[in-house]
């Protein structure tokens, strides 16, 4: 289960990251839809949001400080979730470009509370990564102990080493 | 007796030594690894990092020392310009039809209008049924990154008017349009476009780079925005949007036959 968090939210950040950086234009449209940045910072933030986002995911996907890449993790969802919320509390009408794409749409197009409801289940592999981080395959593994978490109720015994 | 017990005693030592190097050397094989892996880490999120700005930048301005392309004229003998403010006719003087176009450079839709419609409509300014009145606004002046090209554009395409290179240089923007969110063309690059559209008047680079109609473009626009006859539903109730073309007053709905409609 702890592997499948740590796999699954890394594709995710790898995706959606992924997706931004392979359309920038598109990317500084989305985020300045959102309207919450003054203009001088919308390109800054527009080139390091996938970049972030591809950095956890590759760490995930390594398995490599996944307790604190999940906590970064958490805390970036928690910016996202916010913006998202509050676009929605303004009544503006974009796409949150999440997974690429973003920008003004028709109200009637909106989607806040699936993209929130969505955000929100990827957080929830980020806790349940903060709480177990020890996972398979994990680069993690790899440097503490050889020992390989016996199932999925195995508890983090490495915690001194850290 | 006394054999035994000093065999057993140095078993013990040997086997504590023996764990003691283990152990040694589990740790300092731990700390190699942990080296390998802080190593391969920074490795990769500065090859992300220097790789990602130099992509997104260069991406973003990939209309950097671009020279736009000039398309040949294709108007009709007897075809011509006139500008009237922030408004451009194009068309036979002795046309019976008129229509208006709203259109944005930066505007991607806009550019679909004109790859699906320039051809029709042309052909029915060459033969002398139709005048369009063309307004370029400037509604998506923040979209571009630095903000300003759909302004700096509509500016320029006005000077372009006033040599009569009005049309050549609105087709050669918009088949080359940047990409919202990116870079546009700035003035250098504007002004070598209207010379390759064969404007030799000096005139022409000293209104694109002093914004000669910048104020008048704004108060067309503004008005423009708040016309309520101007306005559609675009799903965000009624509101002003590029491109949008008016005839007899009326917003035309652009299904595929709207020029044949409009003509008729």
């Amino acid at each position: 289960m702890g592997t499948l968090a740590r796999l699954g939210l890394a594709a995710v950040w790898l995706v959606s990251g992924a997706l931004k950086i392979s359309d920038p234009g598109q990317t500084y449209i989305a985020v300045q839809a959102f309207d919450v940045l003054p203009d001088g910072l919308v390109r800054p933030v527009a080139i390091a949001m996938p970049l972030v986002e591809l950095a956890l995911g590759l760490f995930l996907l390594a398995g490599f400080v996944t307790r604190w890449v999940s906590v970064l993790s958490v805390l970036l969802l928690a910016v996202l979730i916010a913006a998202i919320a509050q676009s929605w509390a303004r009544g503006l009408s974009i796409d949150c470009g999440c997974f690429g794409g973003g920008g003004q749409i028709a109200s009637d197009q909106t989607q806040y509370p699936q993209e929130i409801a969505r955000d929100l289940g990827f957080a929830l592999l980020g806790v349940w990564l903060i709480v177990r981080p020890r996972t398979w395959l994990s680069v993690d593994g790899w440097l503490g102990n050889s020992r390989a978490p016996a199932d999925d109720d195995y508890v983090d015994i490495a915690e001194g080493n850290e | 007796m006394g054999g035994a017990e000093r065999n057993a005693r140095k078993r013990k030592q040997q086997q504590t030594a023996a764990r003691s190097v283990a152990q040694a050397r589990g740790v300092a094989g731990g700390d190699k690894k942990k080296v390998v892996a802080i190593t391969v880490a920074v490795v990769v999120l500065a090859a992300l990092v220097i790789g990602g700005v130099i992509w997104t930048t260069s991406s973003k301005d990939s209309t950097e020392g671009k020279v736009i392309g000039a398309q040949t004229g294709t108007s009709a003998p007897g075809v011509v310009e006139k500008r009237d403010g922030a408004v451009v006719t194009v068309g036979k003087p002795e046309a019976k039809k008129t229509i208006d176009v709203y259109a944005d450079f930066l505007c991607p839709v806009c550019k679909q209008f004109e790859e699906s419609f320039k051809g029709q409509i042309e052909e029915h300014v060459n033969n002398g049924t139709l005048q369009v009145r063309y307004h370029m606004l400037p509604m998506l002046n923040q979209r571009s990154d630095p903000p300003g090209y759909s302004l700096d554009s509509a500016n320029a395409s006005l000077a372009a008017a006033d040599a009569g290179k009005f049309l050549a240089f609105h087709d050669a923007l918009f088949k080359d349009q940047p990409e919202e969110g990116g870079r546009g063309f700035d003035k250098a690059q504007l002004i070598k476009l209207g010379q390759d559209v064969g404007i030799s008047d000096p005139a022409f680079a000293l209104k694109v780079n002093s914004g000669a109609y910048e104020q008048e473009i704004q108060d067309a626009y503004k008005k423009i925005a708040g016309d309520p006859s101007l306005q559609q539903d675009f799903g965000n109730g009624p509101g002003f949007g590029t491109p949008t073309v008016t005839a007899n007053g009326q917003v035309v709905k652009l299904e595929q036959d709207w020029v044949q409609k409009v003509v008729s």
